[in-house]
C-alpha cells in the first residue's frame, strides 16, 4: 500500500492582493522522486516554503508523513530535510562545526553527530579544508554543505529549492549521487529546479505550478501520454522540455512585437 | 544599434537614479518597521540638525571674535575640530549612517565620469558632511561679519576645504572598504580600529596628567616641534590661508591655498585609483576570498557539552562563542570596560595631587564597569540574530523551538556577563582597591536585574527590527535605528533606576537597602522574561517572512 509522504489540501497563500499559491491540492507518495516545475512566478518557492515551515499558509491543509504541519511543526521538522533558497548556512563557522551544530539541532548525540559530519565531508569531498570557514568557500562547495547538512539526521523526506543551481558539474554529479542513493534506500525527494534536463533524469514523478494553480500531476508517462493524447502526433516521444512548455505554454513575440529589438 | 540614438546623458542618469533612491524610500515605509525606522531616523535628524545649527553658530561666534580681535593664528582650532568631526565621526558613529552601493550601477552604460560623480555626490549625502558644511558656512560667515573684505576669499578657501573633506572621506571610505573585503585583513583593521578608539579615549587622561603638572619640561618642546608640521597639514594650511591673507600676506596666502589644492588633488587621485578598480568591475565578496587553510586531513571533533542544558541549546551556545571567537571587533568591544576602568584611574590620579583626599566615585568603580560592560553588551542583546545572517532559515526548519533558541542566546549573553563581571571586579581590586562587600552585591544584583531587562526587550528589539550584519560594509555592523532608540530607552531607565536607588542608599549609609531592591527588581524581571520568554515562538513565528527577508537581504 502506497504510503502518503505529502498532502496539501486547498493550499493557498496570498500576498495582499496576489494569490501566489491558490488551492493546491498536491499528493506525494513516500519514496518518490518528485518534481515540483513551474515558471518563475508560478508559485513553487512559495510552496516549498510553507511545505518546510519558512512561511505561513493563508488557507488549506498540509500534512507531511500524515502529520498536520500546523498542528505539530517540531514533529514534523525532525522528519524532514531542507536546503531552501538562501542555503541557510552559519558563515562564520567551519564545515565541521556546521555539520556538528545542524546534527546536535536535530538531536543526534555528540558522538553521531561528530561521525556523521566526518563521512559527508569525507563524501561531499569537503574534508580537504577543516579549518576553512564556510564564508570561504565557493558557491558549489556551499551547496554541498548545505545538502550534507539537510540529510545529517536522516531524513524521511528531502525538500530542495533549486540545489543545482550555480552548481558546476562535478559537484552536481555529487549531489546527483547522493540524492539517488537516498532514493534507493526509501527516502522520499521533493525538488524543484529549473534545470528541467537534470529533473527528467531524476524524478519518477512530476507536478506542474501555473500562476499558483496546480496544472498537472502524475509521473513522467502520465504527463507525456497527456500532452500527446491532445496535442502531438502518435510516436513522437516528448522531452519534459516541450510538455513542460506545452502545459504551460509559452508566449511567442508577433512579428510587430518588440521590432527595435534589431 | 537599432534605435539607440545617442549616448545616455549623465544628467538623465542622475535623476533616473535619484527616481530610483526616492522610490526606494517610499516603498520602505510600506512595512511597519520601515515606518518605525523613519520615525528613528527623525530623531536622529533632530540630533544631528541640532548638531549642526548649534555648532555652526558657535563656530560663526568663534570665527567672528578671533577676527576681529586680530587672533588670526587661533583660527586653526575652529578649522581643525571641523576636521576631526567630519572625518573621524563617520567611523566611530556608524550606527545612523548607511552607504549607497553604487556599484550595482556599473551594469548600466556609466560614464567613468559619471560613475565617479554619482559615487561622490551619494557618498556625501550622510550627517556628519552636512554638518561639516553647515560648520563651515558658520564659521565663514562669522568671518565676513568681522572682516567683510576678506569674505569671498575666506569662502573661496573654505570652499576648497570642504570639497577636500568631502573627496577625504570617500576616499578613507573606498580603500577601508577594500581592505574589510577580505575576511582577514577585516579582522586587522578591526584591531587597529579599536586600538585608535582605545587611544583617543586616552588624550584626555594624558593631557590632563600633563596640564596638573604646572612646567612639564617635554610639553613646551613637544609643541614647539609639533606647530611646524600643523601648518602643512590641510586644516593648519585652510587657516594660514585665510590667516596670511588677513594679513597682507596674499601672496603667502595664495601659495597656501595652491598647497591644500595640492592635498585635494592627492585624495582625488588616491579615490580615483579606487573608483576606477570599482569601476572595471572588481569583485572584493567573500565567495572569491581564497580558501584560507592548508590542506590537512580531517579528524572527529565533538561538539560541547554543557550541564543542565539541552542538546541544541549546547550547540547553539557553542556555535554563538566560536561566532564571537571569530570577531576581533567585538572581542576588543568586550575589553573596553577594563580599558575605562583604566581610565578612571588616571583621571583618578590626575585628581590626587590637588586633592588629598580619595575621590568618593572611586567607591563606585566596579559599579560603573559593570554598567559599561552591560552597555556594551547591548550590541548583542538587541540584535541577536544579525551575525546569523541567512542562517536564520536554518532555526526556522530546525525541529527546536524559539524559545530553545533565544534561551541559549541570552545563555551566551550571561556568560559573558559573568566574564566581564569577574574581568571588572579584578581590574577594581588591582587599580584601586577591593570594593566593599555591600557594593559588591549591590552591583552583581543589580547586573542580574539590568541583564534581565535587556535580555527581555532585547529578544523582542531581535525579532521585531533584526538587521543583518554585513562584516565586509563600513556602517553595516550595528543594529536597525529603531531597536538603538529602543536600547538607549531602556538603558535610560534601567540606569536611571539602579543609579538613583545606589546613591541613595549609599548616601544615607545602607547600601545593603540596594541589594534587597534589586533582589525585588529582579524577581520581577525574572517573571517578565520568562512570560516574555513563553511569547517568544508565537512572535517567531508569526514574524518569520519579514525576518528572514531582513536577514537573508544582499
Amino acid at each position: 500500500m502506497d504510503t502518503t509522504a505529502i498532502a496539501t489540501e486547498h493550499l493557498t497563500r496570498r500576498f495582499g492582493e496576489l494569490v501566489a499559491v491558490d488551492d493546491v491540492n498536491l499528493r506525494v507518495t513516500a519514496g518518490q522522486f518528485f518534481g515540483f516545475l513551474g515558471p518563475n512566478g508560478a508559485g513553487k518557492s512559495t510552496t516549498i516554503k510553507m511545505l518546510t515551515g519558512l512561511l505561513a499558509a493563508s488557507a488549506g491543509r498540509m500534512e507531511i508523513l500524515g502529520v498536520d504541519l500546523a498542528s505539530n511543526p517540531v514533529e514534523v521538522k525532525r522528519q524532514i530535510g531542507v536546503v531552501p533558497e538562501g542555503m541557510a548556512l552559519f558563515g562564520r563557522l567551519t564545515g565541521t562545526e556546521y555539520l556538528n551544530f545542524v546534527g546536535r539541532m536535530y538531536g543526534l548525540d555528540r558522538e553521531t553527530s561528530a561521525k556523521r559530519t566526518a563521512e559527508l565531508l569525507e563524501f561531499m569531498q569537503l574534508a580537504e579544508r577543516p579549518k576553512a570557514l564556510v564564508t570561504d568557500y565557493s558557491h558549489g562547495m556551499q551547496k554541498k554543505l548545505a545538502l550534507a547538512a539537510a540529510v545529517i539526521h536522516g531524513p524521511k523526506i528531502l525538500f530542495l529549492d533549486e540545489p543545482f543551481e550555480g552548481v558546476d558539474a562535478i559537484a552536481a554529479g555529487t549531489l546527483k549521487a547522493m540524492l539517488q542513493r537516498m532514493i534507493v534506500r526509501g527516502a522520499t525527494i521533493f525538488l524543484t529546479s529549473h534545470v528541467l534536463e537534470i529533473v527528467e533524469r531524476l524524478c519518477s514523478h512530476l507536478a506542474i505550478i501555473d500562476h499558483g494553480r496546480l496544472v498537472a500531476q502524475g509521473s513522467l508517462e502520465e504527463l507525456r501520454a497527456g500532452v500527446q493524447a491532445h496535442a502531438a502526433p502518435a510516436g513522437e516521444k516528448l522531452t519534459l522540455e516541450e510538455i513542460f512548455l506545452r502545459i504551460v505554454g509559452s508566449s511567442r513575440l508577433a512579428d510587430q512585437e518588440l521590432s527595435w529589438l534589431g | 544599434m537599432a534605435g539607440l540614438i545617442s549616448a545616455p546623458h549623465a544628467r538623465d542618469q542622475f535623476m533616473a537614479i535619484s527616481q530610483l533612491r526616492w522610490q526606494i524610500f517610499v516603498h520602505s515605509l510600506r512595512t511597519l518597521p520601515g515606518r518605525l525606522e523613519m520615525v528613528s531616523w527623525i530623531f536622529v535628524g533632530l540630533g544631528y540638525a541640532i548638531l549642526g545649527i548649534a555648532g555652526s553658530l558657535g563656530l560663526g561666534a568663534l570665527g567672528w571674535f578671533l577676527v576681529s580681535r586680530d587672533k588670526f593664528a587661533w583660527l586653526a582650532l575652529p578649522i581643525w575640530i571641523i576636521f576631526l568631526v567630519w572625518q573621524l565621526l563617520p567611523v566611530m558613529a556608524t550606527a545612523f549612517t548607511e552607504n549607497f552601493d553604487a556599484s550595482n550601477f556599473l551594469r548600466f552604460p556609466l560614464r567613468y565620469r559619471s560613475y565617479f560623480l554619482i559615487r561622490i555626490f551619494y557618498g556625501a549625502l550622510d550627517p556628519t558632511t552636512l554638518i561639516g558644511i553647515l560648520w563651515l558656512i558658520g564659521l565663514t560667515a562669522g568671518i565676513g561679519i568681522a572682516a567683510p573684505r576678506f569674505l569671498s576669499w575666506t569662502a573661496l578657501v573654505l570652499g576648497t576645504f570642504a570639497a577636500l573633506n568631502i573627496l577625504l572621506g570617500r576616499m578613507i571610505f573606498s580603500w577601508v572598504e577594500r581592505w574589510l573585503a577580505r575576511r582577514k585583513s577585516r579582522e586587522i583593521i578591526g584591531i587597529f580600529f579599536f586600538l585608535f578608539i582605545i587611544g583617543v579615549q586616552f588624550i584626555g587622561p594624558v593631557v590632563g596628567h600633563y596640564a596638573g603638572r604646572r612646567a612639564h619640561p617635554a610639553l613646551p618642546q613637544l609643541l614647539v616641534e609639533i606647530l611646524p608640521a600643523e601648518h602643512l597639514m590641510p586644516p593648519g594650511l585652510a587657516a594660514a590661508a585665510v590667516s596670511d591673507a588677513a594679513q597682507g600676506g596674499f601672496a603667502i596666502a595664495l601659495g597656501d591655498l595652491a598647497l591644500l589644492c595640492g592635498y585635494a588633488a592627492v585624495f582625488l587621485l588616491l579615490l580615483d585609483i579606487r573608483m576606477r578598480a570599482q569601476y572595471r568591475g572588481e569583485n572584493l565578496s567573500e565567495a572569491v576570498a581564497p580558501a584560507a587553510s592548508p590542506k590537512t586531513k580531517q579528524a572527529v571533533r565533538f561538539g560541547w557539552t554543557m550541564p543542565g542544558l539541552s542538546g541544541p541549546v549546547a550547540a547553539i551556545v557553542e556555535k554563538e562563542f566560536r561566532y564571537l571567537a571569530r570577531s576581533g571587533p567585538m572581542l576588543f568591544t568586550l575589553v573596553m570596560p577594563v580599558v575605562v576602568l583604566l581610565l578612571l584611574k588616571m583621571g583618578s590620579a590626575n585628581h590626587m595631587g590637588s586633592r588629598p583626599v580619595r575621590m568618593p566615585p572611586l567607591d563606585f568603580a566596579f559599579p560603573f564597569g559593570a554598567a559599561y560592560a552591560l552597555l556594551i553588551l547591548s550590541n548583542l542583546t538587541y540584535n541577536s540574530f544579525g551575525a546569523d545572517g541567512a542562517g536564520i532559515q536554518f532555526f526556522f526548519v530546525s525541529p527546536v523551538r524559539f524559545r530553545e533558541i533565544v534561551l541559549a542566546k541570552n545563555v551566551t549573553h550571561a556568560a559573558l556577563l559573568a566574564i566581564e563581571m569577574l574581568l571588572m571586579w579584578t581590574a577594581v581590586c588591582v587599580l584601586f582597591h577591593p570594593p566593599a562587600i555591600g557594593v559588591t552585591l549591590a552591583t552583581l544584583v543589580g547586573a542580574v536585574f539590568a541583564a534581565l531587562l535587556n535580555f527581555t526587550a532585547g529578544n523582542f528589539m531581535s525579532l521585531y527590527a533584526p538587521k543583518k550584519f554585513d562584516f565586509a560594509v563600513l556602517g553595516k555592523q550595528r543594529a536597525a535605528g529603531t531597536t538603538v532608540l529602543a536600547s538607549m530607552g531602556v538603558q535610560i531607565f534601567i540606569f536611571g533606576l539602579v543609579g538613583f536607588t545606589m546613591f541613595v542608599t549609599s548616601f544615607n549609609g545602607k547600601i545593603w537597602l540596594a541589594t534587597i531592591l534589586f533582589l525585588a527588581f529582579a524577581a520581577a524581571a525574572f517573571a517578565g522574561y520568562s512570560a516574555a520568554l513563553n511569547r517568544i515562538d508565537h512572535v517567531a513565528i508569526s514574524r518569520r517572512e519579514s525576518i528572514i527577508a531582513a536577514l537573508c537581504r544582499t
